[in-house]
């Protein structure tokens, strides 16, 4: 028990309270948290503006020494590649296709669409990749 | 809003290197009489190869503005490259 709580019970049994009084006393310090707890979330929700990709690695290659890849990308960025790659004519990004699924990678370039991207966009912000090996670091998340 | 700077880094295995504050404002100044000529002449092409101009355009300066904030640092061993635009 809390030390508000253990107040609250001792102005009651002292008759300095209702129990009408006490329990919406009670209530109210029940709800502080939640509220605290709810602002803080919708706090860390924030739309994420940037991308973020690091990669470290410590091994030793021909005495070259670490290597280090540091890259920060804006959403925006993002958002207006796709914009521009919604222009694109259709022939073209056929072309685009084939070429992609001739390397192996499934993805059909007509499919993206800005609509598309924001809702990618907002679920980014929960990303986060972390790929910890004894020398490699690989760290990508949204900022 | 357009970016403003840019820093280019260059940095070779012998720690020879150099670091670039190019003022994008003024290149944007310098280049902007030539926008402005080549403006038409893209419109037109963009018409004939049936892209909306005005859409292209639009995403044009998205990416311009998208521009800003990017940040780019590859580094090995002593050699690095940098690319800083803000």
């Amino acid at each position: 028990m809390n030390e508000d709580r253990r107040q609250i019970l001792e102005m009651l049994s002292a008759g300095k309270i209702t129990t009408d009084e006490a329990e919406r006393l009670i209530a109210a310090l029940e709800k502080g948290p939640a509220a605290t707890a709810s602002a803080s979330d919708s706090g860390s929700k924030a739309r994420p503006k940037y991308l973020r990709v690091m990669v470290e690695d410590q091994s030793e290659r021909m005495g070259k020494g670490k290597t280090q890849v540091n890259v920060r990308v804006p959403m925006q960025l993002l958002r207006a590649g796709v914009r521009l790659a919604s222009l694109i004519p259709s022939p073209a990004l056929n072309h685009a296709n084939e070429a992609l699924h001739e390397q192996g990678i499934q993805l059909d370039l007509s499919q993206l669409k800005p609509e598309n991207l924001e809702e990618l966009v907002d679920q980014l912000a929960d990303l986060t990749v972390d790929v910890d090996e004894e020398k490699t670091k690989v760290r990508v998340f949204c900022e | 809003m357009i970016p403003l700077m840019m820093v280019v880094g260059f940095r070779t295995y012998k720690r020879h290197g150099f670091r670039l504050w190019i003022p994008l404002f003024l290149v944007w100044l310098l280049l902007l009489p030539l926008v402005l000529v080549l403006l038409p002449v893209a419109f037109i092409a963009l018409v004939v190869v049936r892209i909306n101009p005005f859409r292209a355009l639009a995403a044009g300066w998205q990416i311009l503005t998208g521009l800003r904030g990017t940040h780019i640092e590859v580094e090995d061993g002593n050699a690095l490259v940098l690319i800083r635009i803000f």
